[in-house]
Formats: structure tokens, sequence, C-alpha cells
């Protein structure tokens, strides 16, 4: 017998019931479509966004060269000529949409991982995908140059890590735990490449390959904009349809099949929507750390619900982004410093918080 | 296939981990309407036959069939709205209050358009009030106790409305008064109308609560048949190799076994 | 009860059944092999190199006669096999006492932050100092790893609270802020990028025995206090509560093998940067050849650590002649398939 008290007996009758009290609300279309709505979810999600749209304001509008934020909405419908036009379609305009737009694929991808890994520490960094596109950066960029484009090479990179870490676990993507370790010995490797690569080149060169390898979008244009606006048309839609069934899985591999889902290919095809998500996101900027890391755990506590919330993730990681590039590029501490340095910082010091709370709670 | 009665049967099934085959050419029709228990020493496929009853495992060969239809010729959510299983190590995400985990159970009638079927509510505060969990609703999983969060799960694979419920080992680091509970709880599933199957491990709980016993050793099925048929000495020592007498339980009049003094 | 006792002894031992019977004989004979196989590979690191030379050439000049140019290059790689067998020797023992506090397989003193926290002391010095990384880049190293261990173990509080768990965590998060720290400072300081980035890849290359004696006590003692706590750490292995009924003072094996691990991995790191992988896999090899003891494990870790390691510098050496390929590279290499084979096989996780 447990010393714990239980609170009541195991044969007490049913106490008054609470019926109903905490139905989901709905949101209704007609008889065919009823979601649940939580209202914390987008109670927070407004805010996010509202706070993105000043993150924007402030990134278009500060320094030198920014545009009044009085006449910015006149400008984005009407490019005027000049250095402010400059600004806003070649300067910064491009560098705040792929901001934007990769913070909410990480946001998506670590969701995603966490979710599927049960582990708060899921991320596509830890499974070696950024390690990945810096050994294939560093090869493509530095080692045979002229060969591949350099977002081609950090796509190969990524891919090709994500393949070993697939094959070496033995069970595809089925087995959370073993993906982790796996990234690890991957990740070890890539990092082994592209320090060797880095020892054997030039400083110059080098120096700038070890800017890229933080993760960097100092110098975007529309390009950078399509890959990662198509990645994110691909990818939001699948992990939206797949969240359902990725809720259950949270519950154990058994009780998920029995309550009717197809693990192993739910499970597969999330990890694969996280990978493209993660992949696109790092053809552009480079390996950015920590955002698909803190981002989904910033908006579960937020929500203070176990399910996936994607668009608050996405959110999150979109302000998460563009906030370090507003630092980056407006502080004068942090000048010339990459985007994935200052994501690294605050993002560690977040990981240490976390974890610390975590083990203190006595659940790791 | 020959045309089968209604019910859960398993014919020729042969289920393996690896290199390992654990059940070969078992065959076995669990009673309609009843509680059954299947009982056997450590490591005798217990769990592995309720698993593949349950689609959990997919077996390498034969096949599971529910009132005659095979069951891999199913979409899982067309199974999972006839038959419910409760695994040994369910995972309570983190920050889950009862309520929301119980409505878990609800997933196998929604679709990605309609993720609350009418219903649910009823459903959901059925189950809680039948496990008597109505009350800590709103708890959060993580801080019952071990009675009250597996009566949460039962709740759950409750919600589930299922005509088959399958249970793994549910008694396990449970104390004894919340065990005799849960069995009760079998029982009242039974007598609702539901087909229960338990993985279960105390001979003699298994020989009062259930109404059928399935008894396995070494990957095959040794007895089958109403507690008072099939447990006798000889049986309990060639399976469960315990020299033991059989007596008449006084509150039930269902066989108990009693290890036998030693000499 | 009493009688009862011997059935229980048996299902312990019958539980631990994987723990292969080996006779003083046998292991006697693996050590004698693994000592035979490092003396073949430091035989071959004097005669291997981008500079291809003969054993009798070797000879020659080590007598003291032949080619004087042939005599330098043969004289560069006896220190440099020296350092290279007691780096190895160093990281495996101190992987042998990580895995057994842990008592977790992927246990590796990188997880304690001593890498790490090398390194970032040799780039906040070389940022001071403005000069490239030179002759006191040793202390400093030795100084910033051992601080980093500390400050690991006081992020983690106190080390029976919640076992070894939070010990783990903490060197997690210590890597990932010291690691951005380092990536500030070498992307807003060419010139330290420039020295560090050749420090940071563990090499051989170039090192001479004076640092080797300068660190030379904090790894002697680190390998003393190993070879005292091999029998404590033989009963941590069966747990906690278990080791505490042997009579065993876990905190103090707990602590004395953090000690002894940080000693031996920062002493390693300072004489050849950051070296990865040793420390992982070779305790693997040497559980699978001398079974569960540590007392027999501590000996063989030396002899098999050494070996790897100079094994990797001559690999290196080869490949990429005529240059070399740095040893750090070749052990990550060697290393991480050797871990994703034992994630393929299940063995490092279960599940």
């Amino acid at each position: 017998m447990s010393a714990a008290p239980h609170l009541e007996s195991p044969v007490a009758a049913a106490a008054p019931a609470l019926a109903g009290r905490r139905a989901p609300r709905l949101f209704r279309i007609g008889p065919g479509i009823a979601l649940p709505v939580h209202p914390r979810a987008l109670i927070w999600s407004g805010i996010v966004l509202v706070g993105l749209i000043v993150a924007a304001v402030l990134t278009l509008s500060m320094g030198k060269l920014g545009i009044a934020p009085q006449s910015l909405p006149a400008a984005l419908f009407d490019p005027p000529r000049g250095a402010a036009g400059f600004t806003l379609t070649t300067l910064r305009g491009p560098r705040l949409l792929v901001a934007i737009g990769v913070g909410a694929a990480l946001g998506i991808s670590g969701a995603l991982f966490q979710i599927v890994t049960r582990n708060p520490l899921g991320s596509p960094d830890v499974i070696g995908l950024g390690a990945g596109a810096g050994a294939g950066v560093a090869i493509c960029g530095l080692l045979w140059p002229g060969v591949l484009p350099t977002p081609a090479g950090a796509l190969l990179g990524a891919m090709l890590a994500i393949t070993i870490v697939y094959l070496s676990t033995g069970r595809g993507f089925a087995a959370p735990a073993r993906i982790i370790i796996a990234g690890i010995g991957v990740s070890a490797m890539a990092h082994a490449v592209t320090q060797y690569v880095v020892s054997v080149k030039l400083r110059d060169e080098a120096s700038q390959l070890a800017g890229y390898l933080a993760g960097s979008i100092n110098s975007v244009g529309w390009g950078a904009v399509g890959i990662i606006a198509i990645t994110l048309a691909l990818c939001l839609p699948a992990a939206w349809a797949l969240s359902p069934s990725l809720n259950q899985i949270a519950l154990g591999d058994s009780l998920a099949h029995s309550l009717g889902i197809r693990v192993t290919a739910t499970r597969t095809a999330a990890i694969i929507v996280a990978v493209v998500a993660a992949a696109g996101a790092v053809t552009v900027a480079g390996p950015i750390s920590f955002v698909a890391l803190t981002a989904p755990q910033i908006a579960q506590r937020l929500t203070r619900s176990p399910a996936l919330s994607l668009g608050l993730s996405a959110l999150l990681g979109a302000l998460i982004l563009v906030v370090a590039d507003l630092l980056a590029q407006q502080a004068p501490w942090a000048r010339g410093l990459p985007v994935g340095i200052l994501t690294a910082g605050v993002g560690g010091i977040y990981l240490g918080a976390l974890l610390i709370r975590e083990w203190r709670k006595g659940r790791l | 296939m020959t045309p089968t009665p209604p019910g859960l049967r398993a014919h020729q099934l042969r289920v393996g981990y690896g290199s390992r085959t654990v059940l070969s050419d078992l065959s076995v029709t669990l009673p309609t309407g009843a509680f059954t228990a299947i009982i056997g020493p450590n490591g005798c496929g217990k769990s592995t036959l309720l698993k593949s009853l349950g689609r959990a495992i997919v077996p390498r060969a034969g096949a599971v069939t529910l009132d005659g239809t095979d069951l891999a010729s199913l979409r899982p959510k067309v199974i999972a709205r006839r038959l419910a299983l409760l695994p040994q190590d369910p995972i309570a995400p983190d920050t889950i209050r009862v309520r929301d985990l119980v409505a878990r159970g609800r997933h196998p009638y929604h679709s990605l358009l309609r993720q609350w079927a009418p219903g649910d509510t009823e459903a959901v505060d059925r189950a809680l009030a039948e496990t008597g969990v109505t009350h800590l609703a709103d708890r959060f999983v993580s801080e019952l106790s071990g009675g009250q969060r597996q009566r949460a799960w039962v709740a759950l694979v409750l919600a589930q409305d299922t005509d088959y419920v399958l249970l793994d080992e549910p008694t396990s680091f449970l104390d004894i008064s919340h065990q005799i509970d849960l069995l009760h709880r079998c029982q009242d599933m039974r007598s609702a109308g539901k087909t229960v199957v338990a993985v279960l491990h105390d001979l003699n709980q298994a020989a009062r609560y259930a109404d059928h016993l399935v008894v396995m050793h070494e990957g095959a099925i040794v007895a089958e048949g109403t507690p008072a048929d099939v447990l006798s000495a000889d049986l309990v020592r060639e399976v469960f190799a315990l020299p033991a007498e059989i007596t008449i339980d006084p509150q039930s009049g269902s066989p108990l076994i009693v290890p036998l003094a030693r000499v | 009860m009493t009688q009862l006792s011997p059935t229980h002894a048996a299902a312990r031992v019958s539980r631990s059944g994987r723990a292969r019977v080996r006779t003083l004989g046998s292991r006697t004979l693996i050590l004698i092999a693994l000592l035979l196989l490092l003396l073949v590979l430091s035989a071959l690191s004097l005669v291997a190199g981008s500079r291809v030379t003969s054993v009798s050439e070797v000879w020659q000049a080590l007598s003291g006669t032949g080619n004087p140019h042939l005599q330098l290059v043969v004289t560069e790689r006896i220190p440099r096999t020296i350092i290279g067998a007691v780096v190895g020797a160093s990281l495996a023992v101190a992987g042998v006492i990580v895995q057994g506090i842990t008592r977790n397989p992927l246990g590796d003193p990188g997880l304690l932050g001593v890498s790490v926290g090398a390194s970032a002391a040799v780039v906040t010095a070389t940022a001071i100092t403005g000069t490239a990384i030179g002759a006191g880049t040793v202390w400093v190293a030795l100084a910033g790893a051992l601080a980093t261990v500390v400050l690991v173990v006081l992020v983690a509080g106190r080390p029976t609270a919640g076992g070894i768990v939070p010990l783990l965590l903490a060197g997690a998060v210590v890597s990932a802020v010291l690691g951005t720290y380092i990536q500030a400072m070498i992307l807003t300081r060419p010139a330290v990028f420039d020295s560090f980035r050749f420090w940071v890849i563990g090499s051989l290359s170039g090192r001479r025995l004076e640092t080797l004696a300068e660190v030379a006590p904090a790894l002697i003692l680190g390998l003393v206090l190993a070879l005292i706590l091999a029998s404590g750490l033989n009963a941590l292995a069966l747990g906690d509560d278990m080791a505490h009924s042997l009579g065993v003072s876990v905190p103090r094996v707990r602590a004395g093998g953090l000690l002894a691990a940080a000693l031996l991995c920062a002493g390693a790191t300072a004489l050849v940067g950051p070296i990865a992988f040793i420390g992982l896999a070779v305790p693997h090899i040497v559980r699978a050849l001398v079974g569960t003891d540590h007392r027999w494990q501590i000996p063989a870790a030396i002899l098999l650590g050494a070996s790897v390691l100079i094994a990797a510098d001559i690999v290196g050496r080869i490949i990429a002649r005529p240059g070399e390929l740095m040893v750090g590279v070749v052990t990550a290499f060697v290393g991480a398939p050797f871990l994703l084979i034992a994630v393929r096989a299940g063995r490092a996780v279960r599940g």
C-alpha cells in the first residue's frame, strides 16, 4: 500500500456530475465542419501576431535607411523610387519576409519533432540536420567551389544527414530515442567535416563560412523568399492535417493504435514534413539554431495545453527570428553578428532554464 | 476462409519479434459478452496474444477476425470503433487534464474537418461517471494517484464506446483495493454487454472475477473454459511449476489456489 | 528467509546473465594482446607518415646514423606517438569512469563540458592577449576545462537529489551557452578565429614532450583516482541503493569519479585540443573484451585508448598524403559510425 493518502475510497460512488463544464467551443460550418477552438491559443496567436507586425514595422523603419512608419502603408502598395524603394524592395523587404518565413518553418518543424519524439529536446538540430547542412555548405562553398550553388549544398548535406540517421536507427523513424542518438553521431561527423574544411582554407574564406554556419539572412533576395514561401505552402497544410493523429500518438504507440491511428505512417509523414520545413529554412538561411527548439515550447506554455499548437509555434518562430534580426541590424553590440548567434544565445539560456525546471519537477 | 461465427477470433496466428517466434499456429475464440482472463507464467506470450487480438502487433501469419471479417482488411478507425486496447504503459502527456485525456478516446469518431462528434460530451461524461472520476475531471493527470490514474485510462477506453475491450495487465502497480475495484469495473463492463479480455497475473483474481479463462504456456494455449473446469492441481503444477491444492473460495464458490506447504 | 537467499542470489546472477564468465587467465591474455597491439602501432607510428620511411631507416635514425633530415622526421614522430598514447589512454579511462558513474552507455567526458570549457578559455585568452595560441595555452585550457566542470556540477545542484540526470542536463546547457560565446568571439575577431580554428580540431602534430610534462600531474592524479574508485564503480553499477547497502558511499564515488574524469579529459584536451568519441567508443569495446569489472576495464582502456588514438593518427597521416588529416577528424569518422552501429543493434538505447 502506498503511503500517499487516497482522496476517496475506491468504491466511492460517483461524485455529483460537473458535466459539460469544460466542453470545448466549436467552430462550425454547416454539418460537415466542426473544429474545436482553444480560446487561449487564439488570444495568444493574436498577441504574437501584433508583436510580429510591430517588429516588422520597426525592421522597415529604423535606422538611416528606414522608411517612416506613417509612409509605410502607401509605400507597400506603390514602392517609391530612390533610396526608400531600394530599402523596401531590395535591402530589407526580402530579408524581413525571409525572417518571417524561416522562423515559421522552423516553428512548425520543431513542433512536429517534439510531439513525434515525445521529447522537449527534439528538434531538427538534434537529429543532425543543421550540422549536415553546414558540412554541405563547407564542401560546396569552399572545398569545391563552383560545382553546386551553396543553398543546394546545404540542402544536400541536410538530406544526407537525415538519410544516414534514418538508415542507422534500423527502424526508420519509428524509434524516437534512437533517432536522437543517431543524430548525435551524424552531427559529430558533419562537424568534423566542417572543421576540417575550415582549417585547410584561407582565413578570410573560412571566416565567411563561419558566419554562414551560424545562420544568416544578411543578403537574401526574392529568390529566397520564393523558396521559403513554397516550403510553407507545402508544409503548413500537411502539418495541420497530421496534427489530430499526432496528438493521439502522444498517448503512447499502443494506445494510439487502439484509437485507430496508423502510428508508423503518421510518424514518418510528420518527420518528412518537419524535415522539408527545416530543409527549406536551412537552404535560404543556413543552420539557425534553437528557434525550432524554443518556439513550440513557448507555445505550449502559453496555451497550457498538451495539444500541438502549430499556428502559434509558427508565429512565435517568426517573431523570434524577426526580433533577433532586428537586433542584428540595429543594436550596436550585436551589429555584424549573424542572426543565428543571437537566436542561439537566447535559446541556450532558455534551454537551460527549461531543463533545470524539468528535472526539478522530477520528470526527466 | 471458412465462414466464422460472430465474435473475436484468432486463426492460426504466428507472431514473433525479430528472429524469435512467440506464438505459432495459435487459434482461439473469445466468448462474446463474457469477461475472459488470459493467464500464464511470465514470458508465455499472454501480452503478445492480447496485442495481436487488438492489432497492435501485426501477425506474421494467420488472421484475427471480428464477426467473421479479417481485421487486416478494415481501416484502423473502423476497428477502433469496435475494439479498444488499453496497453500496459500508456503515456499521459504533460499538463493534460483528466477530462481531456478521456476525450481523446473519442478520436475514432472524428475526421479532419469534424474534430468533435455529436455524443462526445455524453460519452465522456458517462465514462467519467462509470469509473467514478467525475470529481477529478479538471485535475491534471500527473497529480493523480496510481489507482485514480488507472481509472482515468479505463474511462478513456469506455469513452471509445466499443463492444470489445482488451486490457493488458490492468492491475499491475495498483494496491490490492484498487486491483479489486478494477476487476469490478471489468465485470460491470461485461454486464453492460461488452466483451472484456484482460491479461491477469493473479490466478486467484482471474478465477474469481473472470467468466472464462485462457491458460497459456510457452506460446500455446493449454486450457480454456470456465475457472471451475480449467483450474486443477495438475494444471497449476505443470504450467506454473507450483505444487498447489485447489479449494473453494468461501465468498464466491470459485476455485481458490493454495500453494502447498514445503515438506 | 535465510533459506531462500541462495535462490535469490541465483536469480540475481542469471539476471545479469550477459556478464560473461571470464577466468583470470583469459583476461590477462587479452591485456597482453592489447599491449602487443599498442607496441606494434607505436612502432608503425614511427615508420608511417606523409614521408614514407622503412624500418631500417627508422632504426638508423634512432641509432644516430643515416640521413640527418630523416633523423629529424623520425625524432619528431617520437613525442607525437608518446603524446598520442597518453591522450588516448586518458580519454578512454575518463570515458570508462563517466559511463560508470552515469550508468549510461552514452556517457562521454564531453558531456561534462570539458572540451567546450577548454575551447572557451582558449578563445578568451587569445582575444585578451592577442597572441596566437602558444606556450601558456595548455594551462588556460586546463583551467577552463576544470572551471567548466565545476560550473556544471554547481548548476546541477546536489548530486544525490536527482541521480545523475541533472548533471548531464547541466552539461548540455553549459555547453550550449559556451558554444554560443565561442561562436560570437571568433566571428567578431578574425585573428582569434584564425588561430582557434586549428586548435579546435584535436591534432597531434607539433606537440612537444615539455607540454606533456606540464599536464602530467593532472593526468597522473586522475589515473590514480580512477584506479582507487574502480571497485566502488562496480558496486555503483548495481544501482545507488544496492551500492549503498554494499557499504559504498555513492556521493563520494560520484564526486571522485567526476574529478578523475575531469582531470584526465581536461589534461588531454589541453595537450592536443578536443578529440571526440574515444571516450565514448573505447569503453564499449573494453566492456566487450574484459567484461563489466572496472578493475579490469581501466587497464584495458589505457592500452586500447592509446592504440586507437595512435591508429587514428597513422590513418590521418597516410590517407591525406602529402598533407595530413587531424586526428580529431579521423576519430569522429571512426567513432560516429561505431555509435550508429550500436544504435542500430539496439544496444545504445532500449526501445
